[in-house]
């Protein structure tokens, strides 16, 4: 991941509090009837960042996305883009363009005649169009294809046309409704990383919309999780993986074992947690904010458990259970342990050796552990 | 195989079988259907025509002489006639009959798309409940006769008629404006009697417009105005020629508008031919009128076919 390496502080401007933002959306509510799509939103958005809003459908991210575009109006609140007040700025007058999850593509023109279809609206002149479709097709790696029809061209060319398409004005900000959507896993990976190039190179702030959290985390500077038409968690991708706020947040981003538990003991330190569930006393290594008997939950990632034959030393954060399946992936395996409370947890195991001699096999009854920072206390 | 034994099995089965056995699958039966009613109901008719059209008038019943006859020793003699046809250009009657027929036509498809358009977007793009109430609309004057559709028309348009008492009640005008029997009265018609036409084939494409491909021409500048004449209108080409197709080809034939709200000077194919046939009891000539009136048709539709398969090449 791209967060291990120190990146320095100007290029993480979320983090400076005095650095200004080049979208600011303040308190934006939009209602369709008395369906409240998008709930009092406010998110600042920096220049050249690559914001990711990860939702699932109904969450509000494409209304928000579409309202920024001018597609649709504002219930309540205020969006401003590069210092500029976008209410009442028509689509076709915001310094924005958009790139749509169907590509939306002209079927009528060519591939050349659509990505200067933008330009001609500015009154740019022939001669300049035609060099500025040839720069973009030659960013989107079609230099041949500018004569073709939308029709001729396969998911993946059309996805790159769409793109160049919505570059060629060269806007300040650009939207991306579920970029990668319609393409097979293979294509998307690859493109994942070309369209991480480009905005690197162009250093075109970015927003875009998806519901597959992989993608989020692979192109995001930053990840908005949506839910119900308000944002749940703002964060880099590590943080939002490692430190989900709620329940809602961690299940949303890959697997988790959740615990529900009581505090018995409320430290500086730490603090303890007895769970049935877990059919343990989970010990967390620092001190979180909490009441004494309190009722909360203990998120733990699959990949932080660590599997034994035998009993692990200690009072806490171990417990017990019966390999109900293996499934072998490749490159890791996944485990499903039924615990003594009747809990399925999930395992994932790297597949380091090529032969596993000694490996754990379904029907064994195997002990569970995890160190004390391993999981996170979830309140809500 | 399996098919054929559950076709057995109903009660038709055996015909089906038989058909089968003799060779005729269920394929080409269902393309026979349909041409053998083109060839019964139209090639044959048109052959007669034709035949008609190429024989000698004379007073009797029918009133045109065979061209083919047979001799008592046993020769055929065809006696082709193309006089009708040298007839149709040498009287300048007809030729401006056909111009005036086009004209009128071309005028009455192009004033009901202008109109027809506004409306087919409206109903397209108007929520989906309201959409087969605004269609049943369009369709509703059909489930009234034909007829008394353009009769109703007489009341509005004549001298003492609808419009002109309210526009002399209100004082607009002094005195009545002469309307019907005139080529205004034939456009009013032509363009009321076929506006659904225009607008139902206009309406199937214009809602299947992606709204995306109008957001994408927002997003990258273009004003609504821009946005129409770039994206939606080439976009509806299909429709503007289907619908122009269904308008135009019964409009350049059409007698009974022409006859009932046109005046003295409103040429128009179908009369002449009405006359020819009625009045003159020229059957030849009618026939012969018919003929060139069928290629007149005809010619704009392979036109038009080669535009929409250019089209959908293009796609």
């Amino acid at each position: 991941m791209n967060n291990n390496q120190p990146i320095a502080a100007e290029a993480r401007p979320w983090r400076d509090s005095n650095a200004k933002p080049f979208v600011r959306i303040r308190n934006v509510t939009k209602k369709f009837g008395d369906v409240t799509a998008v709930d009092n939103v406010s998110l600042d958005i920096f220049k050249s960042e690559l914001f990711c809003l990860l939702g699932g459908s109904g969450s509000g991210k494409s209304t928000l996305l579409r309202m920024l575009a001018g597609f649709e109006d504002m219930t309540s609140g205020s969006i401003e883009i590069d210092g500029q007040d976008m209410a009442g700025v028509p689509p076709y007058a915001r310094p924005v363009n958009m790139m749509f999850q169907s590509y939306a593509l002209f079927p009528h023109m060519n591939v050349a005649a659509n990505i200067a279809y933008g330009l001609k609206r500015q009154g740019m002149a022939r001669d300049e169009i035609n060099g500025r479709v040839a720069d973009l097709l030659k960013l989107v790696k079609l230099d041949n294809y500018g004569a073709r029809k939308p029709h001729q061209l396969s998911g993946g060319q059309r996805q790159r046309v769409a793109l160049a398409r919505s570059l060629a004005r060269r806007p300040k900000l650009l939207l991306l409704d579920e970029p990668l959507g319609a393409l097979d896993k293979k294509l998307r990976e690859e493109t994942q990383f070309e369209l991480v190039n480009i905005q690197e190179t162009l250093g075109v702030t970015f927003i875009v919309v998806t519901h597959d959290q992989e993608e989020a985390m692979s192109l995001a500077t930053r990840v908005g999780v949506m839910d119900e038409g308000y944002i749940a968690q703002i964060g880099e991708p590590r943080e939002i993986y490692e430190y989900p706020n709620s329940r809602f947040v961690a299940g949303f981003i890959g697997s988790v074992n959740m615990f529900e538990g009581r505090v018995i003991e409320d430290e500086q330190d730490h603090i303890r947690i007895r769970s049935a569930e877990a059919g343990c006393d989970i010990y967390v290594g620092h001190g979180v904010a909490c009441a004494p008997d309190q009722t909360l939950w203990f998120a733990l990632r699959p990949e932080k458990i660590r599997l034994h034959r035998n009993k692990p030393e200690g009072d806490a954060n171990f417990t017990k259970g019966l390999v109900e399946d293996i499934v072998y992936l490749g490159d890791m395996s996944t485990y499903r342990v039924t615990l003594e409370s009747g809990k399925h947890i999930q395992i994932t195991k790297p597949n380091i050796e090529r032969e596993a001699l000694d490996e754990i096999h379904w029907d064994e009854t195997i002990y569970l552990s995890w160190g004390d920072t391993g999981g996170v206390v979830l309140t809500s | 195989m399996n098919g054929n034994t559950a076709a057995a099995q109903r009660p038709w089965g055996f015909i089906a079988g038989l058909l089968s056995r003799a060779g005729f699958s269920g394929r080409t039966l269902l393309i026979a259907a349909p041409t053998l009613w083109l060839l019964i109901f139209f090639l044959i008719p048109f052959l007669v025509v034709a035949k008609i059209a190429l024989s000698e008038i004379t007073i009797a019943s029918p009133p045109y002489l065979p061209i083919v006859e047979w001799t008592a020793d046993g020769h055929m003699i065809v006696t082709l006639n193309f006089g009708n046809f040298q007839f149709l250009l040498d009287d300048p009657l007809y030729i401006s009959a056909y111009l005036s027929s086009i004209k009128i036509a071309a005028f009455s498809t192009l004033i009901s798309l202008l109109i027809a358009y506004p409306m087919a977007y409206f109903i397209a793009r108007s929520g989906e409940r309201y959409r087969n109430i605004l269609l049943m609309l369009v369709i509703l004057p059909f489930w009234s006769s034909f007829l008394l559709r353009v009769y109703a028309w007489i009341g509005f348009l004549k001298s003492n008629g609808v419009i002109n008492n309210f526009l002399m009640s209100t004082g607009i005008i002094s005195d009545p404006i002469p309307m019907l029997q005139t080529d205004f009265a034939v456009y009013v018609g032509i363009v009321y009697t076929y506006l659904p036409f225009m607008i139902l084939p206009l309406y199937t494409n214009l809602v299947k417009l992606d709204e995306a491909l109008l957001e994408a021409a927002a997003d990258l500048g273009a004003r609504p105005m821009t946005t129409f004449f770039t994206v939606t209108l080439p976009l509806s080409l299909p429709g503007i020629i289907a619908g122009s197709m269904l308008v135009f080809i019964p409009a350049i034939g059409e007698f009974v508008i022409p006859a009932l709200l046109g005046g003295p000077n409103t040429l128009m194919i179908g009369r002449v031919l009405w006359d020819e046939f009625f009045s003159n009891r020229d059957w030849p000539v009618a026939s012969a009128v018919a003929i060139a009136m069928l290629v007149a048709v005809v010619l704009p539709i392979m036109f038009m076919r080669n535009v929409e398969a250019n089209i959908a090449g293009d796609k």
